[in-house]
This record gives C-alpha cells, sequence and structure tokens, in this order.
C-alpha cells in the first residue's frame, strides 16, 4: 500500500527577477514498511521535498497524496491536523519542547487529543528505545543521541502512518547515528510505516530499502 | 494550560519576576484606589450618614452650602416627607486643657434640632441637651486624643464649648463634624457677623418617598432644591478630586495591562522558533493561542490576588490619620478589570503564534 505518492509535484521560488525551480516535476511514492533515504548536494532540494510531503508547503504544481488522501489540497488548518495525525517529524535540532520532560512531551499528545496518558504504553515506547530511565529529565539534561531518541519517541507515539527525518543524525557522532537509522528502521518494519530520511552521511543508507539522489531539482533512484 | 503551567514551572525565576512586577503595580492601583475612595468619603460621610433625598440651599448661594444664609423661619415654607434644619461654619477648635500635641483642630459645625432626622447616633458619651454642649465625629478622640468632657475652646472667639460625646462616619470636606443645637450654633456663627434677629441656618435637607424629589414642595422662591448627589458633586474640590484619582486609577490600569501584554509578546517572540516545531507537528495555532492567554491569565491572576492580599494587609496597619478605605465593589471591579485587560492584551501574542510559519522549524 502506497501511504507516500507525489504525483509531478514541483516547487518553484520567485526570487527577484529569478524563478528557482527547487523540485522539478516528480512521481515518486512510498509503500507501508518501507524506509527510504534521500541524499544529494547541499541546496539539491531534499528539504524541500520533505517539507511538501510533509504539507508545511505546497506543491506549485501537481499533488501530494498521504494514505490515499489529496492532502496537498486540504486547507492550511485541515492539513495541520492530518499531519498531526498522520505524520512523524523529525528535525536536525531535535524537536523536543524545552520545558517539558520526556514524560510530558508524550503526553502533550494526548492533551490535545483529550485522551488519557498511558503511563505503561509510554514507557513501553521508551524502553524500545531505550531510555525509559530518562522519562522524568528535561532535553537539556540529554545527551544529543538521548534528546534524538525522544524525539523519535515523540513522532512514534501518536502512532503516525508516515515518518519524516531531515538529518536526524547531523548532530552525533558515527556510534549513535547508526544507533539512530537502526531504531528507524526497526519501527519502520514492526509498525508497517513509511519512512524517509534525508541525509548527508552514505554510510547509514546500508539500513534503507531504497536510495534516492536529490541533484538540482531532480530525485532519481540510486541503482 | 498544560504548556502554560509546565513552562511556568520550568523557568520559575522568569515568571516569578513579572509575577513581581504584576504584584507591585495591582498593589499600586488598589492602594491608590483606596486613598482615593477614603479621601472622597471624608468629603461626604456626613452627607451620607443623613440618607437624604435632597436638600434646599438659598437660590443665590450656587449649591456652595457655606455661602447659604436664610432665615429658619423658610422650613415652614417647604413640605416634605421629613424636613430637619441644618446650620454649617467652620471654626477652629482646641481643648482647654493641656495636651501633648498641637491639638488645634480645623472642624466643622452642624447646627442642628436633636428631634429631626439628621441627629446622629451617640457611640461615646451623651448627645448635647444643653446649650454650648457638642457631640463630635469619633476621629477627634482617635486621631487627636480629645475625650468627653473636655473643654473647648474656639479660635477668635470668646466661647467655651463642652465636648458631651462622640459619633462615628461624620466628615465634611474632610474635616470632623461637630453638631450642636441651633442657638450654640447661632453664637457661633454670629461672632463673624455680629448679632442677628432671626434665627439663620444654612440648608434643609429633606427626604422624601422613593427619592421621588420631584413631589417636593415649595412656596418660596429663595430657596432651591437640589438632589443630594447633585450636591455632594459639588462640594468644593470633591469633584475635581474624584476625576483626578479616577483618571490615574484608569491608567495604571492600562499601563498594568500593557506591561502584561509587553512581557508576553517578548516571551512569545523568544519562543517563535519552538512554536513553529510545534506548528511543524501539526499542533494547532488555537492550541498554542489557548496556552498563550491561559499562561497570560495564570500570571494575571496570581499577580492581582497578591497585590490584593498586600493591599488589604496594608490597610490593616495603616495610621488611622491615613484617610485609606476598602470599598469591595471597587476592589473586585479592578482586579477583574486587571486581569481581563492584561488576557485581552496577550491576544497580540496569539496573532504572532499565527503568523509563525512551520517552516522556520525546517534548516
Ligand atoms: N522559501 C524559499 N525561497 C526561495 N528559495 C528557496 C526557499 N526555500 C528553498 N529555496 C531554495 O530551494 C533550493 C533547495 O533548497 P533545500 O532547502 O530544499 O535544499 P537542501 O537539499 O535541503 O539543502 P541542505 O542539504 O543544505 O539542507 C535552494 O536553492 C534554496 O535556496
Ligand atoms: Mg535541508
Amino acid at each position: 500500500m502506497k501511504l507516500i505518492e507525489l504525483k509531478q509535484a514541483t516547487k518553484t521560488f520567485e526570487d527577484g527577477r529569478k524563478t528557482i525551480e527547487a523540485l522539478k516535476p516528480t512521481d515518486f511514492a512510498v509503500e507501508a514498511g518501507e524506509f527510504v533515504s534521500i541524499i544529494g548536494p547541499s541546496g539539491s532540494g531534499k528539504s524541500t521535498l520533505l517539507t511538501i510531503i510533509g504539507g508545511l508547503q505546497t506543491p506549485s504544481s501537481g499533488q501530494v497524496l498521504i494514505n490515499n488522501d489529496k492532502f496537498s489540497e486540504l486547507e492550511e488548518k485541515d492539513r495541520a491536523k492530518k499531519r498531526f495525525e498522520e505524520i512523524g517529524f523529525i528535525l536536525q535540532a531535535s524537536n523536543l519542547i524545552p520545558f517539558l520532560t520526556v514524560k510530558d512531551q508524550l503526553k502533550l499528545v494526548n492533551k490535545i487529543w483529550n485522551s488519557t496518558f498511558d503511563l505503561s504504553q509510554a514507557k513501553n515506547l521508551l524502553g524500545e528505545l531505550k531510555i525509559d530511565d530518562l522519562i522524568d529529565k528535561y532535553p537539556s539534561d540529554l545527551s544529543g543521541g538521548e534528546k534524538q531518541r525522544a524525539a523519535i519517541a515523540r513522532a512514534l507515539y501518536h502512532d503516525p502512518s508516515v515518518i519524516l527525518a531531515d538529518e536526524p543524525t547531523a548532530s552525533l557522532d558515527t556510534d549513535r547515528a547508526f544507533e539512530v537509522v537502526d531504531i528507524l528502521s526497526r519501527e519502520t518494519k514492526k509498525k508497517n510505516k513509511a519512512t524517509i530520511m534525508v541525509t548527508h552521511d552514505e554510510r547509514l543508507t546500508e539500513y534503507c530499502d531504497s536510495v534516492y539522489v536529490m541533484k538540482d531539482g531532480i530525485l532519481s533512484k540510486k541503482s | 494550560m498544560f504548556l502554560a503551567w509546565r513552562e511556568i514551572r520550568y523557568s520559575k525565576t522568569r515568571f516569578a519576576l513579572i509575577i513581581g512586577v504584576v504584584v507591585l503595580i495591582s498593589y499600586l492601583v488598589f492602594f491608590l484606589t483606596g486613598l482615593a475612595y477614603g479621601l472622597a468619603q471624608e468629603n461626604r460621610t456626613s452627607i451620607d450618614k443623613w440618607e437624604a433625598d435632597g436638600i434646599f440651599l438659598a437660590e443665590e448661594s450656587n449649591t456652595n452650602i457655606n455661602m447659604s444664609m436664610f432665615p429658619k423661619d423658610l422650613l415652614e415654607e417647604v413640605n416634605a416627607d421629613e424636613t430637619a434644619s441644618l446650620g454649617v461654619v467652620s471654626s477652629v477648635i482646641e481643648p482647654n486643657r493641656e495636651t501633648d500635641e498641637d491639638a488645634k483642630v480645623n472642624a466643622t459645625f452642624f447646627g442642628i434640632s436633636a428631634e429631626e432626622f439628621i441627629m446622629p447616633d451617640i457611640i461615646d458619651g451623651d448627645a448635647f441637651g444643653e446649650d454650648r454642649q457638642v457631640v463630635a465625629d469619633r476621629s477627634l478622640r482617635d486621631e487627636d486624643g480629645y475625650e468627653v468632657g473636655d473643654e473647648l475652646s474656639l479660635s477668635g472667639m470668646d466661647l467655651t464649648l463642652e465636648l458631651v460625646g462622640f459619633t462615628e462616619d461624620s466628615k465634611f470636606n474632610v474635616a470632623p463634624v461637630l453638631y450642636t443645637n441651633h442657638s450654640t450654633y447661632q453664637e457661633i456663627r454670629a461672632s463673624g457677623f455680629g448679632q442677628r434677629e432671626d434665627e439663620i441656618i444654612s440648608a434643609i435637607v429633606v427626604r422624601q418617598e422613593n427619592g421621588d424629589i420631584e413631589a417636593v414642595e415649595q412656596t418660596t422662591d429663595e430657596l432651591a432644591l437640589y438632589d443630594i448627589d447633585e450636591f455632594i458633586n459639588n462640594l468644593p474640590g470633591y469633584n475635581a478630586q474624584v476625576l483626578t484619582f479616577g483618571l490615574m486609577i484608569g491608567f495604571l490600569v492600562l499601563i498594568a495591562a500593557m506591561i502584561i501584554g509587553i512581557f508576553i509578546y517578548v516571551l512569545t517572540l523568544q519562543k517563535s522558533s519552538m512554536l513553529g516545531v510545534m506548528k511543524a507537528q501539526g499542533i494547532s495555532s488555537a492550541y498554542i493561542g489557548r496556552s498563550v492567554v491561559g499562561q497570560t491569565f495564570i500570571l494575571a491572576a496570581f499577580g492581582v490576588l497578591t497585590g490584593l492580599i498586600l493591599t488589604l494587609g496594608t490597610g490593616l496597619i495603616l495610621p488611622n490619620a491615613v484617610p485609606y478605605m476598602n470599598n469591595f465593589i471597587f476592589l473586585i471591579t479592578i482586579t477583574g478589570l486587571l486581569i481581563s485587560v492584561a488576557v485581552t492584551g496577550a491576544f497580540f501574542s496569539v496573532k504572532t503564534v499565527v503568523n509563525i510559519d512551520p517552516l522556520e522549524a525546517i534548516d
């Protein structure tokens, strides 16, 4: 099943007199349980692609479908709602809220959904990421790798069907980076999610089912 | 509220400082209100005590009771449910015995008839009976050390009065009132003008059923009837005082709200990249906005209530001479006003939240 699908999606920016084609017409799909990575030089359009998939911006033309829904054609507000339900973002600088403990980062999701917080469920998830003993710590008390794992926990907690990670390992040393990618890969398989990871580090792509290369706005599959 | 509380708990010092500023400002506002109200009351408590509906003054007096003089006979020319004759004169009094301090006090004499309705209740000593006996406001006892039985002399007058009792809530034009009978009043008043044949009074105070002073009849054009509130508003200096304080308090409320609003705004700007991350995750502007408003409410409510408690506490330990007085309606109104105006200020920050672009969270 295709969880992510792009149909002839493009993105152009008007920059003064110049028009930048950050994303040339692209067809692209990610299946459930598939772990895809995108590599490519700086400024080639990787983040642009990811933010279009995540609905942070809309394509200039073409469509984005998430779970067979015309995501890119929704109203801003509905897109935010769907993003909250369907998509887990993991960013380079971790997306943790500084004044919440690891536990409260997760609890926030329950607060927004008006559901009850299940401590054992949270502990299970944190246990899988081996940070269950850090449950009452604030982000500032965590190491870079622990923060990134907490961010992954946050992204997985509300059980989204799609995970988008923009250079999730940029702030980590090689061992930690491999650990984080390993976790992402295992969670993708176990929970049947569609995961895209943008990275600069080609060595990390060995965990991925397929690798794409972005160059000057053109996405092509690496064989 | 979840986010609002957690953030306050995490950045305790920062929020404690903001609450501290709110406390100080609201303390100032409340305290000033108490003083303004107390001072306003000192102009009028003796009048409020009458529970009257209207007052007749001499036609040409222009609502100034000090300039109003007419023969007591005119009492027969007016017809209301209840009437009371009143003579007003200011003087300076001093007890005849040795006192520690300078006990000279500016006072106002009210010449009244003991059987009419403006006769005050006595809380200490006795009512005046014979000529040259007076009953005074308790502030003379509490603040100036006068006692029942004191002999009082009047500045520039060869006249000795006997203080026989005290009443309460009797201030006129910020000075204590001394009540006496009409003949003593004539003596005090006449000493400045020379003896006159007629008994002269300053005003006729009236009560009318349902406060309907339109129904009061008069058969003389030498007197003009005023509504009691109009009379109070025209007391010399009263209106200017109330307006001045009112404006000051109003501006302070606005300034307090702006300060809270600016604090919250700066905090929101500081957090904008974090809020961008939250929005990128799909947390709605409405949820974040509610938490900003909720946080402002918490800060304002904490600060204002602490300020209120401080004010009430200060009111208890203030010396009697300070004209501070609590009016719970004012205190509650100002509490509500401060909090709601602060929360309104927070809506500017909500606008910022709405405008934050979640794209900024990437890179
Ligand atoms: N809002 C924008 N306005 C104008 N140009 C933009 C905008 N966003 C991106 N671009 C341009 O689009 C191109 C692709 O940018 P993008 O951020 O996708 O690159 P990237 O592959 O993520 O690079 P990096 O590896 O450095 O993160 C760049 O040339 C960039 O300057
Ligand atoms: Mg990028």
